[in-house]
């Protein structure tokens, strides 16, 4: 095999390999991902991998449009009662913002 | 945040709003990013109710916001229910059923979207129960 073919099929291996790890990263619990992304150069992953493509997939979740939203009674930020979700069913609709500071 | 906060003027008198605070997206002891060192947004991963709740309340400061914020448990049982982390934007109808879900951020974050289920949601709730 001449040398030029064995170094594209070895670059395929590489990038499948490494598109293959990126993508279990982003599948895993946020703290794991965000240790992997902390020792990952970056601009590999965003540069040579369709990582939002990726990222959407990833991170799609099991929650549809048109399921029933999994109830949840969590503590409020301002003052000492709790929230739960279902105590809105048949009041009015609710818009949940999840994110963070950071 | 001011495009979120311009919603919940306009229509928290009809629907409730809430900011589910979750764990960090990038703290320090993770996957710091640079625009967060820029801005001096420096948290640690959050680990128990308070370090969350102390970290929601800066941040509610910092960003001037005004929606009312609940504080996910350390066990995450919540953000892993709806895949909420980095963040993501959620409407529940009436009945309690998810009406809208946007993408995962930080890709997906899209208030204009939000804003058209949320009218729907409202005439659909406004009109006699069948």
């Amino acid at each position: 095999m001449r040398t030029g073919a064995r170094i594209l099929i070895g670059l395929v291996v590489i990038y499948g390999a490494f598109y293959a790890i990126v993508l279990w990263a982003m599948c895993q619990p946020p703290s794991t991902f965000g240790r992997f992304m902390r020792y990952t150069p970056n601009a590999l992953v965003f540069g040579a991998l369709p990582a939002e493509k990726m990222w959407l997939w990833a991170r799609a979740g099991h929650l549809n449009v048109g399921d029933v939203a999994p109830d949840f009674t969590l503590p409020l930020l301002h003052g000492d009662t709790a929230v739960t979700l279902s105590s809105f069913r048949g009041q009015r609709p609710v818009v949940l913002v999840f994110g963070s500071y950071t | 945040m001011p495009a979120l906060n311009d919603l919940y003027r306009r229509y928290g008198d009809r629907a409730a709003f809430y900011v589910v605070y979750i764990q960090e997206a990038h703290p320090v002891d993770f996957w710091q990013t640079s625009s967060n060192i820029r801005e001096h947004v420096l948290l640690n991963s959050t680990r128990s109710l308070s370090e969350r709740t102390e970290a929601a309340g800066t941040c509610a400061v910092r960003l001037g916001l005004r929606l009312p914020a609940v504080i996910d448990k350390p066990d995450d049982v919540v953000e892993r229910a709806y895949t909420g982390w980095p963040d993501r934007l959620y409407l529940v109808d009436r009945n309690g059923r998810v009406a809208y879900k946007s993408a995962a951020g930080p890709f997906g974050f899209e208030p204009g979207d939000l804003e058209r289920a949320l009218k729907r949601a409202l005439e659909t709730a406004e009109r006699p129960s069948r």
